[in-house]
């Protein structure tokens, strides 16, 4: 044990001398920590947010011969959105209500370094829309002065920011007020010495912001609304001088709502960041206006539902584009953002940003213009658009499935759960193809009015779900795909239903494979240039987070977590029975029940089950016998 | 009268070629400036206050989060202040020395 706090205290030493040696940031330790094997220190491994690896160990002739190494329960039985951090011999764990923090040491994987339970109010859980989730923590990888940190949200509306080594608390600081409906359950995201943190609740009503806090400190440095005047927004001065048809300076997030409805208007970000280091600008999207009852809020609505790219230093907005005017869906903004670099139809070279929207568009944008590439249905099932103009950035929608008051509209494809939820998919630059998890449910929706009553759920929609086109609506299966695209061409590689949502997204790798997780708890890996299904392993519980990958001691490993729930999971989660309740998911997802139940932990899988625990006598426990010597024990370390 | 008599031939037409009624509805096509083109749908107000969709906001209500971000807000400037100041850090801001 104290040869493995030496090894981990080297590691910090390092850490900090590389400092000293140089001018070099905290940013910059991030991207260099990011390109190394042994280290998923970002939601999708780097700022790229790609989700993909370059290591081949494990490849698509191999990867059927894959068995778990080990496994680690995280004592919490809802819903396990995201996936953990590795940064050296640590992988660092996170957990839904109440987010307890694991750090586990790899060297005995599964050992605990050290717990973090903190404080927070339980009754955050009942304005928590869909189960009490987290995405994931943050990791800072400190400098001269202050060791390394991990960032955590708490569902009370807190971020926590802990001593990597030590777990010990640094600094917490206010966020979100549950009580007036805004909870935490984005994973946060460090940027420079920086860290970014979006809110939750529009299905309260919450006016949503992102905030950028002094990781060292928590000082607020800046806070930048969804709604509201230009001011509260934070606009550069250019803002979207490249697009003026989205609209421009002016206030338009007050002019296009009625009277202070954007003072309760939504626009939350709870989904995922993207971060370009040259530009220093990074990426995200803004969630759906409120209530969900769109007769209620006339005008666009902006900027909810919008693309933004923002200057990370001053919070300011170089361009956001509302891909959904006035959502009538709850078509939510937040899905990920990936970055790739590639020659666009006219083979001119361009910095991309690539979005599967929940709207059932998946929108490829110029990141430093917000230029739109590409905006392609995610499939061709979904009616409430007909198109998207390239040239104004307009969706031509088909009035046939709008909504409105004192209407019940009917087989609208995407459902509000969308043809791609939060999920964080993944990239393969050398196969210029994104990997999408995919939902594939449709939707009855029909409004009601309601008021506005701070802390209290502010929708007025009723939802019935089912599958979609492709899918069994007598069995209620075929909820969900998975696809391969390719931006520029617009085309899809090849394509796969499931059973279930593919609720969690996906992860790639240079060894020509795609893994995922499914609700139902299979973790599967199929050989991404075919689509052919090449293994898959049954979990404990269902899968609602993304798998990641890792090097330690020369053994490449794929992780992933368990843990059914969510939104989708949310009727197995509290034992919901009513179609139209979990804001219509329990409908959709009726028979999950029937394929698995709560869990919770991560397990973790390599060629032939190699690892750590090979050795049975790794980590191993013997006593005195007869009144001789303990036997001394060989583990990594000693 | 003009221009209300074109609107009923259109609908005319349109329900004649079987075409849904709502075709001339709101379909993001038609807008006053760049990024506002939302408008009503057939039959109902551009404007809600009045109508039977008045949601009859409570100003009261409405001023809650504006509120309640302004004051964490100032509890978060006591820590962090007292943070750099002092490199203790203490949630509690009654327990903040002054």
């Amino acid at each position: 044990m104290k040869q493995k706090s030496t090894a981990w205290s080297l590691c910090v030493f390092v850490a900090a001398a590389a400092m000293l040696s140089s001018p070099a940031i905290a940013n910059e330790k991030l991207v260099e920590l990011s390109r190394k094997d042994e280290n998923w220190v970002l939601p999708g491994k780097n700022y790229d947010e790609n989700g993909f690896s370059p290591m081949t160990q494990i490849n698509a002739e191999n990867v059927k011969d894959l068995r778990p190494a080990w496994s680690f329960s995280t004592g919490v039985l809802n819903g396990h959105e995201g996936t953990p951090l590795v940064v050296g011999n640590r992988m660092f764990v996170h957990t839904p209500f109440p987010n307890t923090t694991y750090a586990l040491d790899l060297n005995e994987p599964g050992k605990i370094v050290w717990t973090a339970k903190s404080k927070q109010n339980a009754a955050a859980r009942s304005v928590a829309c869909c189960d009490v989730v987290n995405r994931g923590l943050a990791y800072w990888p400190g400098d001269a002065k202050v060791k390394p940190l991990i960032i955590k949200t708490l569902l009370d509306g807190h971020v926590e920011a802990l001593d990597a080594e030590t777990g010990a608390s640094r600094w917490k600081m206010e966020n979100s007020d549950y009580k007036v409906g805004s909870t935490l359950t984005i994973a946060p995201y460090v940027v420079k010495d920086m860290v970014l943190v979006g809110s939750s609740g529009a299905e309260l009503g919450v006016r949503g912001y992102v905030t950028a806090y002094d990781v060292k400190t928590g000082e607020q440095k800046w806070r930048a609304f969804a709604t509201g005047p230009d001011k509260d927004i934070l606009l550069a001065d250019d803002f979207n001088s490249k697009v003026p048809q989205y609209g421009g300076k002016g206030d338009l997030g007050v002019k296009t709502w009625e009277g202070d409805a954007w003072k309760i208007g939504g626009g939350t970000n709870w989904g995922w960041y993207a971060y370009d280091p040259k530009d220093e600008m990074f990426f995200y999207g803004s969630g759906n206006p409120a209530p969900w009852n769109e007769t209620m809020r006339p005008g666009d609505n902006k900027w909810t539902m919008a693309i933004w790219g923002r200057d990370v230093n001053t919070g300011k907005a170089k361009f956001a584009y509302q891909k959904t005017p006035h959502d009538e869906w709850d078509y939510a903004g937040v899905n990920v953002m990936m970055l790739s670099e590639q020659k666009d139809k006219e083979g001119k070279q361009r910095k991309l940003l690539t979005h599967p929207d929940r709207n059932g568009i998946i929108y490829t944008l110029d990141r430093q213009t917000g230029e739109l590439v590409s905006a392609d249905k995610l499939d061709d099932t979904v009616n409430w658009v007909k198109k998207v103009d390239l040239k104004t950035g307009n969706p031509i929608r088909d009035p046939e499935f709008a909504t409105r008051m004192d209407h019940n509209a009917r087989e609208i494809c995407p459902s509000a759960m969308g043809y791609h939820n939060q999920g964080h998919d993944s990239y393969d630059p050398n196969q210029k193809l994104f990997f999408l998890g995919i939902n594939h449910i449709c939707m009855d929706w029909e409004p009601f009015m309601l008021p506005y009553r701070a802390g209290q759920f502010f929708v007025g929609a009723t939802l019935n779900m089912y599958p979609g086109p492709k899918g069994d609506r007598q069995n209620y299966v075929g909820l969900g795909q998975v696809k391969a695209y390719d931006a520029i061409t617009g085309k899809f590689k090849w394509e796969k239903m499931e059973r279930f949502a593919v609720w969690g997204g996906t992860m790639a790798t240079a060894g020509n494979l795609m893994f995922y997780g499914t609700l139902d708890g299979f973790i599967k890996a199929r050989d991404s240039r075919t689509g052919e299904l090449k293994w898959k392993y049954r979990l404990p519980s269902g899968v609602i987070g993304h798998p990641m990958t890792y090097m330690h001691n020369g053994t490449q490993y794929v992780a992933i977590y368990y843990g059914v729930g969510g939104w989708p999971g949310v009727g197995l989660v509290f034992d919901l029975t009513d179609p139209t309740a979990g804001l219509g998911s329990v409908g959709a997802f009726k028979n999950i029940q029937n394929y698995t139940q709560q869990g919770g932990g991560i397990m973790v899988f390599s060629l032939g089950g190699k690892g750590e625990y090979q050795d049975p006598k790794t980590d191993e426990y013997e006593t005195a016998v007869n009144g001789d010597k303990p036997a001394t024990v060989a583990t990594k370390d000693d | 009268m003009k221009t209300s008599s074109i609107a009923a031939s259109l609908a005319l037409i349109a329900a004649l070629s079987g075409a849904p009624t709502a075709l001339l509805a709101y379909d993001g096509t038609q807008c006053k400036e760049p990024g506002v083109c939302w408008q009503p749908k057939p039959g109902y107000p551009e404007k809600v206050a009045g109508s039977k969709y008045d949601p009859k906001h409570d100003p009261k209500e409405l001023s809650k989060q504006g509120d309640s971000i302004a004051k964490m807000e100032a509890r978060n400037k006591q820590r962090s202040d007292y943070f750099k100041k002092s490199g203790k850090f203490v949630y509690d801001v009654d327990k903040i020395p002054k």
